[in-house]
């Protein structure tokens, strides 16, 4: 029993020995140049021959050699790039900007957007679970995309590069809109169904039309939500209000209501409030942010006007800083 | 007309070299009407076709001028709301 344990025993070394060198030589073969490369065959048949005289190695061998294989196997499936190409898994869908009408006390996702998540890879999936909590919390499902959002709805972990590629890919599944209003500001919008009970409608984005290049596969679905379905708004009255929506848009008319008043003093005092919360560093750089949109957007003959400036920079501040439009300010007045 | 091109592009520069001094908003604004209007004499110049360097000069003028309104302390709006 002790001799065949001793035999094991070093059949077991040599095999492990071999299995060693077998490593080395692969891994200095990559090293060196092709020419070098027959010498280190050589060397590989030299070293497999000394090991080889017992019978007894081969099954040993056998059960010892996959083990690399597998590393590699294992490998491949990490190294594999992600998929580029995303179909939508939903067309037409209606994407409405609103509030909800009060806190909501449980989170709940409608059964035809569940439908829809549940084909989403994993980190999509998470993302727009996250976001989806988010809109409830803040009461909105729409807002400034960009690191403040990666930190409220805790995916500090990811760069800002990773956040991006995972709206994009929410973008190009259909359930999420991006916009980008400047070089580096961008709003969401992220799909809800809208439901008349719960919610507000303040407007309805409009998705940029996807690149005839991607087709719909067969097996997406291509729902409309039933509850968006069924109450179809005229188009026009719909771009209307999302271009009221757009910050840096100026309210027109009602200059000489009393209630325009008030909310004009409303507005400079949250401003006021604004500026002492963000500081004043940060407060500098949203108006060099508000500077170079209106000049974009509107042109500069709008940045040099003293007064038109006036008006688009106040808008723009309202839609920065989250201050109540007029309409909402009337209605929260009564 | 090479001679009345380069007067304009002249004052370009003149332009582009207060823009670097300027440091009010006053300021701004007054070197901001000299471009537009500066902007409107090449282009009624130019009515046949800008050359693409001209316009490249206007552009990078432009872009300072956003840059440097940018800079400025923030417009006080309290003027705005009474």
């Amino acid at each position: 029993m002790g001799l065949i344990k001793n035999i094991r025993d070093a059949v077991k070394k040599e095999v492990k020995d071999y299995i060693f060198q077998m490593v080395e030589v692969e891994k200095d073969n990559e090293k060196k140049s092709e020419q070098q490369v027959p010498e280190n065959v050589k060397n590989i048949e030299v070293k497999v021959e000394q090991p080889a005289p017992k019978v007894e190695e081969k099954p040993v061998v056998k059960e010892e050699m996959p083990e690399p294989e597998k590393k590699e196997e294992v490998a491949e499936v990490r190294e594999k790039p992600r998929k580029k190409e995303i179909y939508p898994i939903a067309n037409n869908l209606e994407f409405v900007r609103f509030t909800y009408k009060k806190n909501q006390e449980f989170i709940t996702v409608p059964k035809e957007l569940s439908e829809l998540i549940k084909m989403l890879p994993l980190e999509e999936y998470a993302c727009f679970m996250k976001l989806y909590c988010f809109a409830a919390d803040q009461k909105k499902n729409y807002g400034y995309w960009g690191g403040t959002l990666k930190r409220k709805i805790g995916l500090d972990a990811l760069s800002t590069a990773e956040f991006e590629e995972l709206g994009n890919n929410l973008a190009a599944y259909g359930l999420l809109l991006l916009e980008q209003l400047t070089e580096n500001q961008k709003t969401f919008v992220l799909y809800v169904p809208f439901d008349e009970d719960t919610m507000n409608k303040l407007s309805t984005a409009k998705p940029a039309p996807r690149q005839p290049e991607k087709p719909a596969p067969k097996k997406a679905v291509n729902p409309a939500p039933k509850a968006a379905k069924a109450k179809p708004e005229p188009k026009e009255e719909a771009e209307t209000q999302h271009e009221e929506d757009i910050p840096g848009k100026p309210v027109e008319g009602m200059e000489n209501d009393e209630m325009y008043k008030s909310y004009k003093t409303f507005v400079s005092l949250e401003i006021d409030k604004a500026k002492m919360r963000v500081g004043r560093a940060n407060f500098d750089k949203i108006y060099m942010e508000a500077v170079k949109y209106i000049d974009k957007k509107y042109g500069f003959k709008v940045l040099s006007d003293s007064d038109k400036f006036k008006e688009y920079l106040t808008n723009y501040y309202i839609s920065a800083f989250d201050i109540p439009t007029f309409e909402n300010w009337k209605k929260s007045k009564g | 007309m090479l001679n009345d091109i380069k007067i304009l592009m002249k004052s370009l520069s003149d332009i582009d070299v207060r823009i670097m001094l300027c440091k009010s908003a006053f300021e701004w604004e007054l070197l901001a009407k000299k471009y537009n209007a500066l902007r409107d004499e090449i282009e009624t110049f130019c009515a046949s076709g800008m050359p693409e360097d001209v316009k490249e000069a206007l552009e990078k003028t432009r872009a300072s001028l956003v840059e440097k309104k940018g800079e400025l302390p923030p417009l006080d709006l309290s003027d705005f709301f009474k």
